[in-house]
C-alpha cells in the first residue's frame, strides 16, 4: 500500500491534457535550465508543427513544476540588460526520476480533431456540404503543416540526430492519418449522399 | 507567365468490366518552373494516373493538359515521345526495365542514344550524373543485376537526369527499405532539382517522401486536394470556361 501511495504522489504531476507537455519540459529542463520564453521556443522546436506551444501555457506549467517540486526557479540577471531579471528554471533531484517515470507510463489516447468530430457527432443531413467544406480545410492544413517539417537527408549517425528523424517521422505519420481519415470520411459521406432513396 | 505544366478540368477514366470508372475528375492545376510538387495518396487514388497524364503517356478522356502553353493532346505519338525523352523525364521504381547484361554505366549512357551523342560523349554525361546520384567510379562498370535497391533507385534517378530534363515525373520512385537511405534518395532527387531549377512531380503513399517538396497535393477518389505556397499559384478546382493557360 506504502508503495502505491508513494506512486500516486509520484505521478500526480501526469494528471490531465498538458502532460506531455509537462514532460517535454522536463526533459528539456534536464538538458539544460531556461526562462520561460526560451523553454518555450525549445519546445515548440522539440515537438514539431502539429504542437501548439503557447507561451503563457509554459510559464504555467513550469509553475506547477516548481509546485510539485520537479522544477526550482531562480531570479537571475538578463544576459542583455543586467539590470533587469528574469526567472530561470531548474531540474531538481527529483527530475531525473520523474522523466524515467513518464516514459515508463502508458499514454492515454488522446483527443484528435476535436474541433471537427464535435461537429461530426451533431451533424444534421443538411450540414453534409459544410461538412464536406470542413474536412477539405483541415485536410488542406494538415498537408501545409507537413510542409513545414524540416527535411532530412537521411545521414544523421547521431543519437540526437536519430531522435529528431523519430520525431519528424511521427509528425508524418500523424498527418498521413488525418489526412486519410478527412478522405475517408469525406468519401462515406459522398456515397451516402449519392446513394439512390 | 506561362506555366509549364497546366491541366485544365482534366478527367479521366477506365471501363473496368462494363463499369466505368472515374480516375479523375475535373482537376486544374498550374505547375510554374522550378516548384516542385508531391502528390499524396494511397493506391488506386489516381496519383499515378495524374502523373502518367503529366508525363504525356496517357492523354486526358476530358479537359486539357497544357505543357509549355502547348496541348499535348494536339502534339502527335512522335512529338510527345521526343518530349518524353527530353524535356520531360519519368521515373517509377515499378517501370523499371533494364538489360541485365549491360553494366550501369552504359544502363545510363545508352538511354542517350536519341541526343545525337557520340557513346564517349554519352558515357561522359552519365559517369557524371551517376557521381552527382552517389554512385562510385569503382561501382559503374558492375553489372546492372548488382544493384541493391538503393542504389536501383539512384541509378534510375541518373538515368532521368542525364536527359537534363526541365519537368521530372517521379512515381513512388524509391522502394528502398531502409528509411536513412530511401531519406538520401529524396534528398539527392530534392538537391538535383533545386540546383538545375526543373521542375519536380512526385507521388508517394508515403508523406515522408514528400518532404520539402513546395507544394503538396493529395488526392483521393479522383478529387485533389491542395496548398500553395510562397507565390505559387495551384487553383483548385477551376470550372468549365477558366482561360486557358497564358491567356
Amino acid at each position: 500500500m506504502a508503495m502505491a501511495s508513494i506512486s500516486t504522489e509520484k505521478t500526480r504531476w501526469m494528471r490531465g491534457p498538458s502532460t506531455p507537455m509537462r514532460g517535454a519540459l522536463l526533459g528539456l529542463l534536464l538538458e539544460r535550465p531556461g526562462h520561460g520564453g526560451d523553454l518555450a521556443n525549445r519546445l515548440a522546436a522539440r515537438l514539431g508543427e502539429t504542437w501548439r506551444v503557447d507561451t503563457n501555457d509554459v510559464y504555467r506549467l513550469l509553475e506547477q513544476l516548481e509546485k510539485t517540486g520537479l522544477a526550482v526557479s531562480r531570479d537571475e540577471p538578463k544576459r542583455n540588460n543586467h539590470r533587469r531579471t528574469h526567472l530561470v528554471y531548474y531540474p531538481t533531484d527529483e527530475t531525473s526520476e520523474a522523466l524515467t517515470l513518464w516514459m515508463e507510463t502508458l499514454l492515454p489516447r488522446e483527443p484528435v480533431r476535436l474541433g471537427l468530430q464535435a461537429k461530426l457527432s451533431v451533424a444534421r443531413e443538411q450540414d453534409a456540404p459544410r461538412l464536406l467544406e470542413a474536412l477539405k480545410a483541415y485536410e488542406r492544413e494538415c498537408l501545409m503543416l507537413a510542409q513545414l517539417v524540416t527535411p532530412t537527408d537521411g545521414r544523421g549517425r547521431s543519437w540526437t540526430a536519430l531522435c529528431l528523424d523519430c520525431t519528424r517521422d511521427a509528425v508524418y505519420a500523424q498527418l498521413q492519418s488525418e489526412i486519410e481519415w478527412t478522405q475517408r470520411t469525406r468519401r462515406r459521406i459522398n456515397e451516402f449522399r449519392e446513394q439512390p432513396r | 507567365m506561362t506555366p509549364l505544366l497546366s491541366f485544365v478540368n482534366v478527367g479521366k477514366r477506365y471501363s473496368d468490366g462494363g463499369r466505368e470508372i472515374h480516375v479523375l475528375d475535373d482537376v486544374s492545376l498550374d505547375i510554374d518552373m522550378g516548384v516542385s510538387v508531391g502528390v499524396l495518396g494511397a493506391r488506386r487514388s489516381g496519383k499515378s494516373t495524374l502523373l502518367r497524364l503529366a508525363a504525356g503517356i496517357t492523354l486526358a478522356d476530358s479537359g486539357t493538359i497544357y505543357f509549355r502553353g502547348r496541348d499535348i493532346a494536339r502534339m502527335g505519338g512522335r512529338e510527345r515521345g521526343r518530349l518524353l525523352r527530353g524535356q520531360i523525364a519519368f521515373v517509377s521504381s515499378a517501370d523499371w526495365r533494364a538489360n541485365l547484361s549491360e553494366s550501369v554505366l552504359d544502363h545510363v549512357a545508352m538511354s542517350l542514344g536519341s541526343e545525337g551523342l557520340t557513346i564517349r560523349e554519352a558515357r561522359r554525361r552519365a559517369s557524371r550524373v551517376l557521381e552527382e546520384v552517389e554512385i562510385g567510379a569503382g561501382d559503374i562498370e558492375e553489372p546492372i543485376t548488382s544493384l541493391v535497391p538503393a542504389e536501383r533507385a539512384r541509378v534510375m534517378l541518373a538515368r532521368a537526369l542525364a536527359h537534363e530534363p526541365c519537368l521530372l515525373v517521379a512515381d513512388e520512385p524509391a522502394l528502398i527499405p531502409s528509411p536513412s537511405e530511401r531519406d538520401t534518395f529524396y534528398a539527392l532527387l530534392r538537391k538535383a532539382a533545386s540546383e538545375r531549377n526543373m521542375t519536380l512531380l512526385m507521388a508517394s503513399e508515403e508523406m515522408a517522401a514528400l518532404q520539402g517538396t513546395r507544394i503538396l497535393m493529395s488526392i483521393a477518389g479522383g478529387e485533389v486536394v491542395s496548398t500553395e505556397a510562397r507565390g505559387t499559384v495551384v487553383p483548385m478546382p477551376r470550372r468549365a470556361g477558366a482561360e486557358r493557360p497564358g491567356q
